[in-house]
């Protein structure tokens, strides 16, 4: 007998075969998660690369650890003293400066004094003397002179011998008196008490700076390199655009810190030119070569860049949002800075002499560094006041493009997840489906030997080959054109520099590994579950787990409408992950959709939102003569703002507090004087109720108020709390009867402009708004479609299984006489049924969802507008994913139709 | 002694029911009898008289409740799943009514699924000539017709050379010149190969080719006779 030799698994070939055998159902996963795969592999490697990029930045180009703005140009022996990073003795130095200050006034007290003291002691001495030798003289001429002859002998007598004596005698005096020991102790006890009232009053005042800024807290110096960054600001108009109204902070050359990168075009080289923001140019359409008009100055724009600190264009930390489209940088040669004539910021930025290790030694600095330039600008010789204080690592020009880089990345990786478990689920249903359907195949090789390790691990090769095919394809796609795609992305919303692309492990694990893991373990739980069962029960075609005893019963329907609630009940886990898959698209679109139609809802009903037209803001309620700035427009009405803080665990929200007039016509709290209501946007951000109390903060300060909400007052468009315009002069110790500006709807004319410091219109307050739609919304419509090309393949592979589980039944229905329509609306319409139900579940889902997110995105963002979805995006919504099934609805009906009658016939193989 | 009367297969006692309590049905109700080495043995019986559930227990995929089997003096009782599949692994060969083929492997692939499990298998090429099917083996199970199916499963389950060929209803499905083909190739692997052959059939006259012929009747044996003047299976008519 002739023996050959043992061939390699036959199965291994089967494999590849199978792969092509279902060539349109592989095609479709494949594709799926090649674009999600190359989508989020594509987002990480851009991540990694400008993340590196920025943070290579940082010293390649000198950024910054923190700047502050001084109220005036500091001299060479502040910079040096801020320089040092020592804290100043403040109250020694106050001390020192009192008493240097006090001790001539008291000499001159105690002199005046004492001199004072003598001439009554000489004019009294004399007195007596002349008095007594009147006296004398009238005794010896024996005449007894009646009182007032007496008295004028003694006037005359006195007054020749003030003339003669006095002078001389007081000089003598005072002589003797500036040498004894009494006028010396005299002196000393008035100088000890007028130092003790000094030391008192700078104790108590500098224990109230100390405790509020920590400043008896000891510490290293923290020594720094200091750099002159002052700017100026200006507003900036475009020749080429009359419409264009924006702002443009200017400043002079930088050399040494907060350099740039130049993205096209060179530096300036005459005072009549400039270079600025890259990321503004592309939005305000201005190219190299364009005019641009700073507060009147012309300038001739010869480069784009990106600011090492001004990755992102925050006009003030404080702001709640970036605004690229209306606020730029720019730079300008030294001649270039003087010619435009606008009030300079006297801003200096700071680099630490030793680098600190981490963050959370940087955030130790720069407590300690802010310290020491808090009391060394308070002993400064010229009195200089902090206007502005920023570490880097709390600038968010600095750090908020890379945070939001960050969060992508982790929102990128979740909807990867996300998507590939479905997959992966819908790959465990199909193969749930085949190992039905080769129920007696598998028995006939169980029975032969083979073991489940090896049929398990067969069913597997192919998702997992799928999988693995795709990851390549996808890193492959990743590194080039989604690369690509998402760099466009982030240029579209910030200032960042160029960079250059490198490999990441990241992506890799993110993209490959992980994915593989779901496929694995979702697959071969499934897998497992069935192929537990003894080959008998394969042979038998017996797979179900749970046996019925009987069928379910139905009600008493008509027999088409019974025969498809079977139908249905027969499908239920394929029906359920059509559920998981349109929940997951109805997700994604209620953000597709809802995103943008949030943003332009706000957009659009912002001038309607706002209690007023206007809010015209002055610089103070008087003018320079004192006078109080009136107006004589009919509907303005004084009010006052005020900025606090609150507090959460991310970040300090800014609120602005509205001091109004008693029934008030724009906001009507009542009259009543302690009523402290908030807007709705910040009930809504911060769940707050009226009753709740609240806490805010002073920003510098270490004070706090909490108040209890009388109302919740409806409006929407920013974070507000409400009060009567007396309690809040009262609350923060401003004059009775202050106010910071008008509010009006007609707009005000007759104030002159030099009083007013800003007027803010809904242009102002939908800020937010704009950016984000700028940044999101165009991608926003795009993934639209990429919704509902997910949403049609997984119905494609879904409806796919449930037809071909019922083409046995189907053919037989076909020889029995049922014709293709009548078959159709039995395999269809409960298909239709259930995408038409979980949609209109899932959207109600996603759009909860959504509404949560939101809030957690805006957590993070600061300011708040709920998410919106109108009843026209609901429909929107709905039709999308019709569409995508009607789509798969044809594919099915040709499917259904191209079944042969003679299966039914034939033998199961 | 002749290797066909020494006990390769010996089964004690056997005994299987399926349900409980008013639903209880005895299957087999205590079966004892042993098929020796290289022995050609039919087990025959009517439907639901528990032949097919008798070759299942053999087959090691199904359980007995009462009584043991030893082939070649191994317990069968004793293995556990694992054992049991390395038992089907190293000593069986199925065959069933219905093909079972793989469809989307060729002739030639579809017998390497079961040369896979050898050590030692037989020669693929030497074994399709022997099937007749050497001009077909680059063929896919569709384009064959029922009795070449058949060969490709028997081939199938012979290429590992097992001790035991089980077939249930090998001929159930197929015409009566077809059958008596694979009856023929059955014979023909028998004589060739000499492993033991339990083959399940309800067709009277398969029992004229057999060496030994176990009935059975509402789970009992009827008889268990030896056969001394058996016909090649090419003589069978019915």
């Amino acid at each position: 007998m002739e023996n050959g030799k043992r061939p390699k698994n036959p199965l291994r070939k089967r494999v590849w075969r199978d792969l092509l055998r279902d060539w349109r159902r592989n095609l479709m996963i494949f594709l799926m998660l090649v674009v999600t795969i190359g989508f989020v592999s594509g987002m990480y490697v851009a991540n990694h690369s400008m993340m590196t990029a920025l943070d290579e930045n940082a010293s390649k180009f000198s950024r910054e650890d923190g700047h502050f703005e001084l109220s005036a140009q500091a001299d060479d022996d502040l910079l040096a003293a801020i320089a040092s990073g020592e804290k100043a003795d403040m109250p020694a130095v106050f001390r020192a400066r009192a008493y240097e200050e006090a001790e001539p006034e008291v000499e001159k007290a105690v002199r005046e004094a004492a001199e004072e003291q003598v001439r009554e002691q000489v004019r009294a001495a004399i007195t007596e003397q002349v008095a007594q030798a009147v006296d004398a003289q009238l005794a010896k001429a024996g005449k007894a002179l009646p009182a007032e002859q007496r008295q004028a002998m003694l006037d005359e007598a006195l007054s020749a011998a003030m003339k003669e004596n006095y002078d001389k005698a007081v000089q003598d005096a005072l002589t003797e008196t500036w040498k004894s020991d009494a006028y010396k102790d005299a002196l000393a006890e008035a100088m000890q008490k007028a130092k003790d009232e000094i030391d008192d009053k700078i104790n108590s005042e500098y224990d109230e700076l100390a405790e509020r800024y920590e400043l008896d807290e000891t510490f290293d110096a923290v020594p720094v390199d200091l750099y002159a960054l002052f700017y100026k600001n200006a507003e900036e108009r475009l020749p080429a655009d009359s419409d264009y109204q924006g702002k443009i902070r200017i400043y002079g050359p930088r050399t040494a810190v907060d350099l740039y990168d130049i993205l096209s075009g060179r530096a300036p080289e005459n005072d009549r030119e400039i270079l600025i923001d890259r990321m503004h140019a592309d939005n305000a359409g201005i190219q190299i070569g364009d005019r641009l008009m700073a507060s009147g100055t012309e300038f001739e724009v010869v480069g784009l860049v990106s600011f090492t600190d001004y990755i992102t264009l925050y006009e003030s930390n404080t702001d709640t949002m970036f605004d690229a489209l209306t606020f730029n940088v720019g730079m300008v040669t030294e001649e270039g800075f003087a010619r435009l004539n606008r009030a300079l910021h006297y801003n200096y930025a700071f680099r630490y002499q030793d680098p600190p290790a981490d963050l959370y030694e940087e955030k130790t600095y720069s407590d300690h560094f802010l310290k020491a330039l808090i009391t060394q600008a308070a002993v400064a010789e010229k009195e200089t006041e902090i206007k502005d204080y920023v570490p880097a690592y709390a600038n968010h020009a600095i750090t908020f493009a890379a945070d939001d880089l960050g969060s992508d990345m982790a929102m990128g990786g979740v909807l990867l997840y996300i998507l590939t478990a479905v997959l992966a689920f819908i790959s465990a249903v199909t193969i749930s489906s085949s190992l039905e359907k080769e129920s007696s195949v598998i028995g006939t090789l169980r029975a032969s030997g083979y073991t489940k390790g090896e049929l398990v691990r067969y069913y597997m090769s192919m998702p997992l080959l799928t999988v693995l095919l795709a990851a390549i394809v996808g890193n492959v796609l990743g590194y080039t054109v989604f690369k690509e795609v998402v760099v466009g992305m982030y240029y579209n919303s910030y200032s960042l520099p160029t960079y250059t692309t490198l490999w990441t492990p990241e992506a890799f694990i993110r993209t490959t590994v992980i994915p593989l893991v779901l496929m694995l373990i979702i697959n071969l739980v499934v897998i497992l579950r069935t192929l537990r069962l003894s080959p008998l029960r394969f042979l038998r075609h017996d797979l179900k787990r749970t046996r019925r005893a009987k069928a379910v019963r139905l009600p008493r329907w008509r027999f088409f409408r019974r025969f498809r609630l079977r139908v249905f009940l027969q499908n239920l886990p394929n029906y359920l992950m059509l559920f998981v898959g349109i929940s997951f698209v109805m997700l994604m679109l209620s953000m597709m959709v809802g995103m943008p139609s949030t943003l332009s809802y706000y957009q659009e009903r912002m001038p309607d939102m706002m209690f007023a037209k206007e809010q015209v803001i002055l610089s103070d309620y008087r003018d320079a003569d004192g006078e109080i700035i009136r107006t004589e427009t009919a509907d303005a009405e004084p009010f006052s703002i005020y900025s606090l803080e609150y507090e959460t665990g991310q970040m300090q929200e800014d609120i602005s507090v509205y001091g109004l007039q008693p029934e008030s016509r724009y906001i009507d709290i009542g009259s009543d004087p302690d009523a402290i209501w908030i807007s709705q946007a910040f009930a809504d951000k911060y769940h707050l109720h009226e009753g709740d109390s609240v806490k805010l903060s002073e920003k510098y300060e270490n004070t706090d108020y909490t108040w209890e909400i009388s109302g919740v007052y409806p409006y929407d468009a920013s974070l507000a709390v409400f009060m009567q315009n007396d309690r809040l002069n009262t609350l923060f110790q401003r004059k009775d009867g202050a106010f910071s500006g008008y509010l009006t709807d007609t707009g005000i004319t007759d104030i002159d402009e030099t009083d007013i410091v800003s007027r803010i219109t809904s242009d102002d307050m939908v800020k937010v708004a704009k950016q984000l739609d700028h940044s999101l919304g165009s991608y926003m419509e795009y993934f639209q479609y990429v919704c509902v090309i997910i949403a049609a393949i997984i119905l494609y592979l879904l409806t796919k299984i449930i037809i071909e589980k019922n083409e046995l039944p189907i053919a037989m229905a076909k020889i029995l006489g049922y014709e293709d329509g009548e078959i159709a609306r039995l395999y269809l319409i409960p298909t239709g049924i259930v995408v038409v139900l979980t949609s209109l579940i899932s959207m109600f889902i996603g759009f909860e969802a959504m509404k949560v997110f939101w809030s957690v995105m805006l957590m993070k963002l600061g300011g708040y507008f709920a998410f919106i979805v109108k009843p026209e995006d609901f429909v929107k919504e709905f039709v999308l994913v019709l569409s995508a099934y009607l789509l798969i609805t044809v594919f099915d009906w040709f499917r259904i139709k191209r079944i042969p009658k003679v299966l039914a016939l034939k033998n199961a193989e | 002694m002749d290797e066909k009367t020494k006990a390769f297969l010996e089964v004690r006692g056997l005994k299987k029911s399926f349900g409980s309590g008013d639903t209880r049905q005895d299957v087999l109700r205590g079966l004892d009898f042993t098929v020796g080495k290289g022995e050609f043995c039919v087990l025959l019986g009517p439907s639901g008289s528990g032949k097919s559930t008798l070759l299942n227990i053999l087959g090691g995929i199904d359980t007995a409740d009462e009584g043991e089997i030893l082939i070649d003096g191994d317990k069968l009782e004793d293995m556990n799943e694992k054992s049991l599949t390395r038992y089907r692994r190293k000593h069986l060969g199925y065959v069933f009514q219905m093909y079972n083929l793989i469809p989307n492997l060729n002739v030639k692939e579809n017998i390497e699924t079961g040369a896979y499990l050898s050590d030692n298998p037989l020669d693929i090429d030497d074994l399709l000539k022997t099937l007749g099917l050497f001009d077909h083996r680059y063929k896919l199970p569709n384009q064959l017709s029922g009795g070449q199916q058949q060969r490709v499963s028997i081939g199938r389950a012979i290429v590992k050379n097992p001790d035991i060929l089980l077939c249930d209803e090998p001929t159930g499905a197929l015409d009566y010149t077809t059958s008596k083909e694979i009856l023929q190739l059955i014979e023909e692997v028998n004589q060739k190969y000499h492993n033991t052959v339990i083959m399940v059939t309800h067709n009277e006259a398969i029992r004229q080719m057999a060496d030994h012929v176990i009935k059975l009747r509402d789970g009992v044996i009827r008889h268990d006779d030896r056969i001394t003047d058996k016909k090649s299976a090419a003589e069978l008519e019915w």
